[in-house]
This record gives C-alpha cells, sequence and structure tokens, in this order.
C-alpha cells in the first residue's frame, strides 16, 4: 500500500500528514504494482542491533513504479560480488514477518 | 557586488580544548566547550562576561549557565556538523542587525570518551532525527544506523553515474594524511602518537578493514574527542582587539532533506544552493577562492562537496586531490589541518573547520593553537563547507584575511 495525494495524484513515500509536493491533506492509500528499480545500492558489514549478525547484506533505494523512492534490504543477491548488483534493475516486492503485528517489505532482483 | 551583510561582522579568535583526539582519560562535552571557550578568552583578551550572543548545538543554555553568563542572543541550531557554520551566519547577522556585538560559537563533544563512560558514537548532537521519527522508521527497520551506511549509497550512484571508482576516493584519504603529519595535533599525525597514524598509500586505503562497500575504514572520518570555540565581533569590536580579524565576506546555509530517503540526487547536495548565497553576499566566486576547508565525514562527502562548490566540474571533485593540487604545496590546499579524516572528528565537524580557517587567514597557523605548531599556507581567501545529516544541511561561508 502506497500513499497518494486525492488532489495531485502524486504517490509519495514515507507517509505524511501532508502531500509533500500539493501540501493538500488528503491523501489516500492505495495498492502498488510492487515493481520498481535499483536507484543506489551498498553493502553494510557494520550493522547494530538485529541486524548485526545478518551482515554483510545489501541494502538499496528503490525507485518505485508509481514515484518516489524506498529503501530496503535486496533478497537474492550476493553481497560478497556487489559488482554484480546493477543500478537500474528490475525489482518485485516480496513481504516477511518482523513480529505478529507487522511485515516488511523487501525487494529481489528479476531478470528481464 | 557585496551584499550588505558581506564583512558586518570577523571571526577574531580561535581556540581549543587543552587535550583533543582519543583522549586517554574520559572527557565529557561540556568540559571541552569550557576549556576551549577560556582559551579562547585568554587568546583574544575578551572575559568571558563580556559575551553577548551564545551560539551552539542544542544546550546553550546549559553552557550559559556553567558560565555564569545571561546572554541576550541564544541559537541552538542543530542540524549535524554544519550547524556552526550556520551559527557563523546567524552571528553575522545578528551583529549586522545590531543586536549583538560579540558571539561565541561554541562547540565540546566527546565522541571517543563517551564510548567508555557508557556512550556510544558521538556525544550530544542536540535534538531530532530520533528513532520515532516517520522517516526513521521506514530506514532503521533496514539496518542502515551509522553513517557510513547511508554515505556509501551516494558513493555507489557517483560512481555509476562519473564513472569513478573508490581509488579515485582513496586519494583524498591519503592527501588528508599528508597534511595530518604536519599538524602536531592532527590525531593521526605520527604512528607514536596513534598505531594506524602516520602516512598512508592510495593501496592501503584500498585494502583497510570494510565498513559498507564500497567505503573501507579509510574512507571514514574517524570519532575522537574534540572541543573549539571562536568569537566572532563586529568591526568595532574587532578594531580594539589585538587579534587579527578574519572577515566574513559570505555566509550561506540551505538543505535538500533530513532523511537520506527523501536525498533527490544521491551525486549532489545543498552545497550548491549554500555556497551560491554565499559567493553572492561575497561578490566573489569560485575562481576567487585559494583554498578549502571541505567537511570530509568520507571521501565520497569531500569530493561532491568540491564540486558544489564550483571548485571542480560535476564527476571530477576528486582531482583535485589526485592530481595534487589540493596535498601540501599544492596550488590549491583542502583542509591543511588533516580534516575529519586524519586530524580530529567528534561526530560534528563543523568547529574544526571555522579553526583551521581561522588560523590559515589569520597567519597563525604555525603560531599553533594551544602552543603546537601547524603548516601555514599563504591564502587569503578561503570556502567553508560544512555538511550535516545525511548529507543533508550545509552552511558555506567565504572567509577572507584582513587587508
Amino acid at each position: 500500500m502506497l500513499p497518494r495525494c486525492r488532489d495531485c495524484n502524486r504517490v509519495h513515500w514515507y507517509p505524511r500528514f501532508l502531500c509533500p509536493f500539493c501540501h493538500s491533506d488528503n491523501i489516500e492509500w492505495i495498492e502498488g504494482s510492487g515493481e520498481g528499480t535499483i536507484h543506489t545500492y551498498a553493502v553494510q558489514h557494520l550493522a547494530f542491533g538485529p541486524w548485526a549478525e545478518e551482515a554483510p547484506y545489501v541494502t538499496a533505494y528503490i525507485d518505485l513504479k508509481e514515484g518516489d523512492r524506498m529503501l530496503t534490504v535486496l533478497r537474492g543477491v550476493d553481497p560478497h560480488k556487489p559488482e554484480e548488483i546493477k543500478i537500474g534493475s528490475s525489482v518485485v516486492v516480496e513481504f516477511e514477518e518482523a513480529n505478529e503485528e507487522m511485515s516488511l517489505p523487501f525487494w529481489r532482483v528479476v531478470e528481464k | 557586488m557585496a551584499g550588505k551583510l558581506s564583512k558586518a561582522a570577523a571571526i577574531v579568535g580561535a581556540a581549543e580544548a587543552n587535550e583533543i583526539g582519543f583522549l586517554e582519560t574520559p572527557i565529557s562535552s561540556l568540559q571541552l566547550h569550557i576549556e576551549a571557550i577560556k582559551n579562547l578568552s585568554e587568546q583574544t583578551g575578551v572575559p568571558i562576561s563580556k559575551i553577548e550572543g551564545v551560539f551552539s548545538t542544542g544546550w546553550s543554555s546549559e553552557l550559559c549557565e556553567h558560565l555564569g553568563i545571561t546572554p541576550k542572543y541564544i541559537d541552538t541550531t542543530a542540524v549535524g556538523g554544519c550547524s556552526f557554520e550556520m551559527h557563523v551566519h546567524h552571528a553575522l547577522a545578528a551583529i549586522y542587525a545590531g543586536i549583538i556585538d560579540i558571539a561565541l560559537v561554541s562547540h565540546g563533544e566527546n565522541g571517543f570518551s563517551s564510548r567508555s563512560i557508557g556512550g556510544r558514537g558521538s556525544g550530544n548532537y542536540g535534538v531530532g532525527g530520533g528513532v520515532t521519527s516517520p522517516a526513521m522508521e521506514m530506514t532503521m527497520a533496514y539496518g542502515l544506523g551509522g553513517a557510513p551506511s547511508n554515505y556509501a549509497h551516494a558513493m555507489v550512484r557517483h560512481m555509476h553515474r562519473f564513472g569513478t571508482t573508490t581509488e579515485d576516493f582513496a586519494h583524498i584519504a591519503k592527501v588528508s594524511r599528508d597534511w595530518a603529519t604536519l599538524n602536531p595535533r592532527a590525531a593521526m599525525y605520527s604512528k607514536e602518537k596513534h598505531p594506524f597514524g602516520g602516512p598512508i598509500t592510495v593501496e592501503q586505503v584500498e585494502e583497510s578493514r570494510m565498513i559498507a562497500w564500497p567505503m573501507t575504514i579509510l574512507h571514514c572520518c574517524m570519532v575522537a574527542d574534540h572541543g573549539g570555540a571562536v568569537l566572532i565581533a563586529s568591526p568595532k569590536v574587532a578594531a580594539s582587539l589585538s587579534t587579527k580579524p578574519v572577515w566574513i565576506a559570505g555566509a550561506g546555509e540551505s538543505m535538500g532533506h533530513s532523511n537520506m530517503l527523501e536525498m533527490d540526487d544521491f551525486t549532489a547536495t545543498s552545497a550548491a544552493n549554500s555556497a551560491r548565497d554565499a559567493y553572492s553576499m561575497a561578490g566573489m566566486g569560485p575562481d576567487d577562492m585559494e583554498m578549502a576547508l571541505i567537511y570530509d565525514s568520507f571521501t565520497i562527502t569531500a569530493a561532491m562537496t568540491a564540486e558544489m562548490l564550483g571548485l571542480a566540474p560535476r564527476g571530477e571533485g576528486h582531482t583535485l586531490w589526485k592530481d595534487g593540487h589540493a596535498a601540501p604545496g599544492g596550488k590549491f590546499p583542502i583542509n591543511t589541518n588533516g580534516g575529519g579524516l586524519s586530524f580530529n572528528h567528534s561526530g560534528m565537524y563543523g568547529m574544526p573547520l571555522l579553526i583551521e580557517a581561522y588560523r590559515q587567514l589569520s597567519g597563525t597557523a604555525e603560531d599553533g593553537i594551544n602552543g603546537d605548531p601547524g603548516k601555514q599556507t599563504s591564502a587569503k581567501t578561503c570556502v567553508v563547507n560544512g555538511t550535516g545529516g545525511a548529507l543533508s544541511t550545509t552552511g558555506t561561508l567565504v572567509l577572507v584575511a584582513d587587508e
């Protein structure tokens, strides 16, 4: 689900009280396509808290098909071969349960 | 033509805490502040009781209380490491407006000591940007924490767009160390001072421990202890002091975002805007600058900022270092103290930029602060840029030597 402004029709991420583009408060939630592309990425070798055990892992900023950008951890990539990850690659969303109340969106590179 | 605020005030003194760096005996942020302020008062001959405005990051009232003063202008702008460049901008405006004649900008941050007395990372950062902010909720969940985790994304995007390499950026780290080996107060001055100190090679930068690919640890600044303070005064007060004034010819501030999630172009920062305003106020441009002090939180920060300040074309910021211009003996010295990479960086590096700018432009770099010599250049003009947050906020100053 993504927030979209009913007045200017633009999708924004993260969720706001006001549309950051036209400052309307007339905001609805729409179901996103779950498609995007990699804007940039990095490999985290030093991490804190629950992520410390996961290191190294690949973080990436995803350009959403609907517009605006989302941070994620990329699934299905090798953190030891970062050169093989390509900016602009197509990705699709998948959800993982973080706890009983919440799931988090992660993104996976798809062949195209 | 210069703007009306240009040279309405000058930096008339700059000092540091007694000991800075990786201190063996843990020290508090407040003590780092107070030592620097005491040294500044002795250097300038201006009694602490004469300070009319106090500018610091997030706890100016506590600082004033400790000093036993009740200033008539209080500013606690805390938007990251560039806050101190913004403080100078604000003090300039307050002095121009006639509200105050003498302003203190102060910094104390026990970035290193805080680790051994229960804290983590940097010292007192001020308010905001906490884990409960909406943007942070969307980024903390993915294991982004420290600054390197964010800035690495900018380096990857820069490499993608301009074809730059980690080796290009490694030159910035190498040159910072070349400067540090000329400055006894630099944390990385020598092997005797720090096990990892002394000169380094580009190869060593490339082969050091990976922190956030593509950045190894030598692409990242240190987190040490630092306290510093500068005094800013109206032309009338400046003329009455024995210290040399360094004129604030131009000042500007700007921001692109707070959280990197909202960074539009990962290869550009708001330094382009803050520099435009600072140059405009000064009636000068990048070609008029003879040196630069640039917040080098990471090598990529320095390279990108040099581009934003108009010192190099887009995508070519690193060439200033790689071609030797920024190095000791080069035609355009940058980060003559050794920078955040090799001099000192406590979490917010804006104050060391101001102190080194004052030292260089007042011709006192080799007289030293608190007794230690540095390396004097012949520059009479300097562009100073601080970056805060995750390439978020910027403050730019154009400073010129007294004629």
